[in-house]
Formats: C-alpha cells, structure tokens, sequence
C-alpha cells in the first residue's frame, strides 16, 4: 500500500462522512418539518388552522416539540424487559436511517452505491419489523403487546405485495440498482414507470401506506383506540425515537415511490421538448417534488379516509394485492418478451 | 356484485370523491377565531359580568334590598345584608354576587323593579382563586364605573329590558321607573 492509495482511501472516507453528514441534517430537518406540515395541512384540511402560535404561523412548532420531548421523564414499565425495552426504538430507527444511504438524490450523489439497492431497503423495512415486535413484548403490557404482534403481522404482509409491484419496475429496468432505474426511465418512451406500470402503482401506494403504518391502516397504532399500539409505553426521548422511525419510513417510501414510479430527478423527454427551460432545474429539485408530491398523499389520504378494520386490512394485504401485483408481473413479462 | 359496485371497488370512486372534497377544503378559510389576537363579535345585550348601578345623587348602590333579584335566582347566588340606616330607612350595606355559581340567565335584572342590577359586556375577567372571582359590593359596583359609565349605561336598561317604557312612560302605581325617593 502507497502512500497514493492511503491519502485516496482517506479523501473517499472523508467525503463518504460529509455526505453521511449532509444526508442526515437534510432527512432530521425534513422529518421534523414533517410532523410540522402535517399538522398544518390536515388542520386546512379540517377547516381549521394548525399551529399558529410557536413562531411566526407556528414555524417553530417541532422545536417546541423536541425540547418537550427530551426533557419529559423517562417511564419504564415495572418488570419491563429493561436491554430489549432500550434496544426497541434503536433498531426501528436505525433500519429506517440505513436505507437513506442507498437513495440517489440527484445526478451521481449516492451514499452507497450499491448494485442491489431496492433489495437492501426491502431487507431494512423488514429488521425494523423487529423493533416493533420487541417493543411490544419489552413492555410488559397487552395492549402493546396486542398492538406489536398486529403491526408486526401487518408490515411483514404488506411487504410482498410492495415487494411483487416492485418486480415489474425491476423488469422494465433490467437492473436493481436505483440510479440504473432513474435512467431507464429517462431513457423509456413513456418517462415514468408510472404509466405502464399504473397497477403497480397504484398497489405500491397502498402497500407503502400500510408498511408506514399509517391511516387507514393504522389500526395497530391507532391514537384513538389503542392510544399508540406498540410504543404507548415509551415516553420522552424514545417515543420521539419511534416517531422519527415512523416519519423517516413515510420518507423511504416516498423516495422509491419518486424514484422507481415517477421518474427520480428527471423529468420524462417529451415535456422538455415542449417546455426546454425545465431542464436547466437542477435534478434534485424534481426529486424533492415528487417526494412532496407522495408525501402531501399520505397527508391527504390520512385526512379522507376512515381506518380499516384489522380483519379487512389482513384481507386486503393477501386476497387483493398480492394477486393483482403477481398479475402485473406476469403481464409485464409478457409483454417484455413478446414485444 | 352489480357492475357498478365493480366499477367503484377498482377505481375507487368513492375514496377519490372523499379526496376531490378534502382538498376543495383545504382552499377554503379556517373558521378558526385566534382568541387573544381576534375577538368574536359581542352583539349588544351581550350578559356578561355583573355591574350594581351607581345612584348619580348618593353615590352609593340603587338597590332597596328588596330582595326580588335574591329570590328569583336560579343558582341563589346573590347575598343581601341591609341594616338600618340614618333616617330608620333600609340601607343596604353588603350585595354580594357569588360569580362561580351564577348561570348569566339574567333574572336578577328582569325582576329588579329599580333598574339596580345589569349584566355588562364584558366576559374577560378569569382569575387564579374563587375568593378573587366572589364579587364585592365595592368590585361590582366599579363594575358599573368601567362598562357602563356615559350612555352606555343611560340607555342599557331601556334598549333591552324595558324597551316599551320610552313609548308608554310608567303608570301611576307602577314601582318601574320611579325614582327611589332618596334623592
């Protein structure tokens, strides 16, 4: 080893942890302002405004909540499992946090790289169906152990069909790297995956939904009847864990959704040729949109619709997803080989 | 199931209906009124707190101490302890008004046969104890000074409580309207 390659290796690490550095400011910031836009736009929703006095409009709000959050006592049920009850929310946050480091942003900035990028954020959607599972037996109560062993059920369920509605992305693109997937995209007649995939859309939408854990199929968490599910038992600074885990999946989600479905930070070529100004936007500009975009729909969604019962979210998981994304692979197969 | 039924589970009419009508909300204008900052609008009449008219000749209460309001009250929160006074007539020395049991329902004003007892517009006077909010004679009686000095407090009684008696003036024998024969 020279002394070339040392100073090469060292420079690689150094940028490696100011992107690590940036990515995670960016995704705390958005997640934080997050729960601050939620609260706003489900208030305008409901014909009422939001937070108005932290701050100018209520900017302030997540602040407020943070420090109210870290300085709240710290309640550990009586016979909780005290290294699993501490060891919960860490592995939901972490496993959320992990699958930032393989998004394409924009034009050449990944953390990571890596050739199998949709597979390793499946496989970190699924470790953090741990977290949930150990929280709810680590505190040592029914409801959150009810509430953990529904929302475990629900999150393992939903992965497949999210998983098969994926497939047909991956057939259209060829690859499961997700730059090579932005690309194809750009490359396709049609611009979006969305287009000819829109049955696979339209069930990874659902799917993503139900993974988050989300309304309607919050049941699991549901705030007005089981009063938070499987972290009710979790105060201050770890019940702000589990919901920083929460908002970073909302975030995981809508980022593959932009990036697999609506064309990452590109946008398709018949529309720069009407409008060529657009293309002079910067890439990530397109992909924090469309991040938007999804995002607002989960909003959007939560402030509509009433939640499933959890029977009926089973049903829907296995009896109509999971046949109608198998159904879109094997169109999308057949058209790939006949064509 | 019909074609219909079909035709909404597939493409979801119904929760894209539920969504048109969500985001046509979002554009509208909260209804929200930011207290401190905006006040809703009080209309005339408004029963709020309690004020005891000032006599412009002695400068103390209007109120005999009849003890019609006293009698009448729904909640019995008003108190009256009168004695005699310089002359052998009734004064009242005490009107006190225990605010945390009163209802508002302005009975105490409807009986008054003197005009002595009004309900103010104001509704701002939270406090921190109950002795704070048991009302004096004294507190009620700067009450008046405050809400309903000048003509506010000269037309109170015939806007609202009496308005006939501007038309048809008051009979002979009437107690309404007579002035208490102190002044």
């Amino acid at each position: 080893m020279t002394i070339d390659t040392l100073i090469h290796i060292a420079i690689n690490i150094g940028i490696t942890i100011i992107n690590i550095a940036i990515v995670f400011a960016v995704a705390m910031l958005h997640v934080a302002y997050a729960t601050y836009f939620e609260r706003k736009v489900i208030g305008h929703m409901q014909v009422r405004l939001g937070p108005m006095r932290v701050g100018p409009h209520g900017l302030l709000q997540p602040f407020a909540d943070g420090i109210k959050l870290f300085f709240k006592e710290d309640v550990i049920p009586a016979n909780a499992d005290k290294p699993v009850f501490y060891l919960a929310p860490v592995i939901f946050l972490v496993a959320a946090l992990t699958s930032l480091a393989v998004i394409p942003y924009y034009q050449g900035f990944v953390i990571a790289d890596i050739n199998i990028g949709l597979l390793f954020i499946f496989a970190m959607s699924s470790l953090g169906a741990y977290g949930i599972i150990i929280s709810g037996w680590a505190s040592n109560s029914k409801y959150a152990f009810l509430g953990g062993l529904r929302s475990a059920a629900q999150v393992i369920s939903y992965e497949i069909p999210m998983g098969l509605s994926l497939v047909g992305v991956m057939i259209m693109a060829g690859s499961l790297n997700l730059t090579e997937i932005v690309n194809a995209q750009h490359e396709s007649p049609y611009g979006m995956f969305a287009i000819p995939q829109i049955v696979g859309f339209i069930v990874f939408v659902i799917a993503a939904i139900a993974e988050t854990n989300r309304t309607p199929f919050d049941l699991p968490e549901a705030e007005s009847e089981l009063v938070a599910g499987y972290f009710v038992e979790y105060s201050g600074f770890r019940f702000a864990l589990f919901f920083l885990g929460e908002y970073i999946g909302m975030f995981i989600m809508a980022s593959i959704g932009a990036i697999c479905f609506l064309g990452g930070w590109t946008i398709p070529k018949y529309i720069t040729d009407v409008l060529p100004f657009l293309s002079y936007v910067p890439g990530i500009v397109w992909f924090l949109l469309k991040v938007y975009a999804f995002i607002f729909f989960y909003y959007w969604i939560r402030a509509t619709v009433p939640r499933y019962r959890y029977d009926q979210l089973m049903a829907i998981g296995w009896k109509i997803l999971i046949p109608v994304a198998l159904a879109n692979i094997v169109v999308t197969g057949l058209v790939k080989i006949l064509l | 199931m019909t074609v219909k039924e079909l035709v909404n589970k597939i493409f979801f009419i119904e929760i894209l209906k539920g969504l048109a009508l969500t985001l046509s909300r979002l554009f509208t204008h909260a209804v929200t009124i930011q207290y401190p900052k905006e006040k809703r609008l009080i209309r005339p009449g408004f029963r709020g707190q309690h004020a005891l008219v000032r006599d412009p000749d002695t400068g103390w209460v209007k109120c005999v101490g009849c003890g019609l309001c006293a009698a009448y009250c729904p909640s019995q929160c008003i108190y009256i302890f009168t004695t005699e006074g310089d002359d052998g007539k009734k004064i009242v020395e005490k009107y006190e008004v225990e605010l945390l049991r009163c209802i508002y329902c302005g009975f105490c004003v409807e009986a008054c046969p003197y005009s002595a007892i009004a309900l103010t517009e104001n509704y701002e006077y939270s406090d921190y104890s109950r002795d704070a909010l048991y009302m004096t004679t004294e507190k009620l009686l700067s009450n008046w000074d405050k809400f309903m000095s000048g003509k506010k407090g000269e037309e109170f009684f015939k806007k609202f409580w009496r308005p006939l008696s501007e038309d048809f003036g008051t009979p002979e024998g009437q107690a309404m309207f007579r002035k208490t024969g102190k002044g």
